[in-house]
């Protein structure tokens, strides 16, 4: 069963960096899982928190906030603020017990096409070990 | 406004008598600010006149004050730092107005002041020792036997009848030491440890200490009352702060999982009353009042596809949750939330319990300094790095190997 679960990673990616990243892989022809779902957002500080937990509690087996990293933001702080509240949500899912390691925050750059494959490479191999997502089973939420 | 002063810093106190209670002596020190021109209004709670509710009033008259005036009522019916916003959200007040606030009160207005939904000038702070509050509901049921089973709260400071995030709050009263418990405030009334007839005043800022010189106050460094005072106050400080921890391991314990936190929320019916009453929930249009949560039909039926079956109304703990992330770093436990619920669910213990870590996160108190800015607007360059990409150890989960 394990072979066939191709995780789905809602990815929140900055057009700057992270979405022209991922166009840098696929014309470079690198090799990654088809496991994201890549939404351009103009800045990873467009992502509210709600959009992350409401794409978790959907039944996304993980969710992906991407940038450019700290000092690169095109509107010079978005990153910055968007860590901040990355790390709060993260630190209310530890507290309340839901899966942190569904989330992940990363920075790449337009020009890392091999790191945008990386990055997905390596989160959907970890989201592969844990499994589906187990709010898919909840009808109450 | 200036950050509250540190223990042997010369903290100081007047002492002031004059009616049968504590409480009428602090009406009575009202009264005569009001009558020295001190101030132009009085912002406090006032008895409704069926005597079952106490809503906050802008005073002015003396007569009401005096007749109805509650300075420590039995409950919080509402957050003392909405009816500061309600007031100055506007613009500043063109008069002078002292609002008389329990202590999580005043630290909802300074985290509102930060954003910017209250403007302090003109307005004076004063904080008093708080007990607790009754659940506003018991009160609403029966308001005579609230009075009475409040009179004995306020007898024993440590009454299980007051709501449970008031049983383990440990910011009930003004800064006592360094050690982070501030608060921006003008001039505290303290009870704590005094004689009943007796309350202290001690100023926190410059302005607090003028209207003491205005009404030929004259506050002491040390003293008997300053000391029996603090003593009583630290120690039930330190008291509460060791029940805090053991309730929220305890309520950690009934939330943490999936599953427990379904739980939790399974009852509620969707109302929005927590986050409508919530003093630092500000947003004009909230995210779950917009069309943004409306989904067409044909999406529920996915889902309901996906899933096999969907609740309705959908997204309870999405509502849960992401009000937890946008407000848990301002919340200040005032449990306004818990009160609103009618189905009685420990909102205010599971929100509290999520603040005080994120906070703590932070390094950040909400209501501590007009100064420090509000975590979420502000940043620094270099930091956080270990939320970056897949932190190791954060969840009980992450246990596979590092790539």
């Amino acid at each position: 069963m394990e072979e066939d679960f191709m995780p789905r990673i809602i990815g929140f990616l900055c057009k700057w960096c992270t979405y022209a990243g991922a166009d840098l892989a696929g014309v470079s022809r690198i090799q990654y899982p088809p496991s994201i779902l890549p939404i351009r957002v103009m800045c990873s500080s467009r992502v509210d928190p709600l959009f992350v937990i409401s794409s978790f509690l959907r039944g996304a087996d993980a969710v992906l906030v991407a940038g450019c990293h700290p000092g690169d933001c095109h509107y010079q702080r978005g990153n910055y603020y968007t860590r901040r509240r990355y790390a709060v949500l993260r630190k209310i899912f530890e507290e309340l017990g839901l899966e942190a390691d569904r989330l992940r925050l990363s920075w790449i750059s337009a020009s890392e096409g091999r790191r945008f494959a990386d990055v997905i490479t390596d989160y959907t191999e970890r989201i592969k070990k844990k499994g589906p997502n187990p709010v898919k089973k909840e009808v109450f939420l | 406004m200036s950050d509250p002063k540190k223990e042997g810093e010369g903290l100081k106190g007047a002492a002031f008598s004059g009616g049968k209670s504590s409480l009428e002596t602090v009406l009575g020190f009202l009264k005569r600010t009001l009558a020295e021109g001190c101030f132009d209004a009085l912002l406090l709670p006032v008895k409704a006149p069926g005597g079952d509710s106490f809503p906050y009033v802008l005073v002015q008259d003396k007569a009401l004050l005096e007749d109805r005036g509650s300075p420590l009522p039995p409950i919080m019916p509402v957050q003392g730092g909405k009816a500061v916003s309600s007031l100055t959200r506007r613009g500043k007040a063109p008069r002078k107005v002292a609002a008389l606030m329990r202590p999580c009160e005043v630290r909802a207005t300074i985290e509102l002041f930060k954003l910017a939904q209250v403007d302090l000038e003109n307005i004076f702070l004063i904080s008093i020792d708080c007990p607790g509050v009754l659940p506003v509901k018991d009160f609403a049921a029966d308001p005579e036997k609230g009075m009475a089973a409040f009179g004995e709260v306020l007898e024993k400071w440590g009454d299980r009848k007051v709501r449970p995030v008031c049983q383990i709050c440990h910011r009930f009263t003004a800064p006592l030491s360094d050690d982070g418990a501030g608060m921006v405030v003008d001039l505290h009334i303290g009870l704590l440890g005094i004689e009943d007839g007796e309350v202290l005043l001690i100023p926190y800022s410059p302005a607090g200490e003028e209207i003491l010189a205005k009404l030929d106050l004259v506050p002491a460094a040390g003293g008997d009352i300053l000391s029996a005072w603090r003593d009583r106050a630290n120690e039930l400080t330190k008291k509460r702060g060791e029940e805090r921890r053991r309730a929220q391991e305890e309520m950690k314990s009934k939330v943490r999982g999936l599953n427990n936190l379904l739980e939790t929320f399974d009852k509620c019916i969707n109302c929005h009353n927590c986050m409508r009453v919530c003093p630092v929930c500000y947003c004009r249009l909230c995210y779950f009042d917009s069309e943004a949560v409306k989904h067409p039909p044909d999406d529920y039926l996915r889902r309901a596809g996906d899933w096999g079956s969907i609740r309705f109304l959908p997204d309870t703990i999405l509502f849960q949750v992401g009000r937890m992330s946008h407000m848990s770093l301002s919340c200040v436990s005032c449990g306004t939330c818990e009160d609103a619920c009618p189905m009685d669910i420990p909102v205010a213990q599971v929100f509290s319990l999520v603040a005080d870590e994120a906070q703590e996160y932070f390094g950040y108190l909400p209501g501590r300094s007009t100064d420090e800015p509000i975590p979420l607007a502000t940043y620094k360059e270099e930091e956080l790095e270990e939320v970056e990409d897949a932190p190791q150890g954060a969840s009980s989960e992450t246990k596979e190997k590092d790539g």
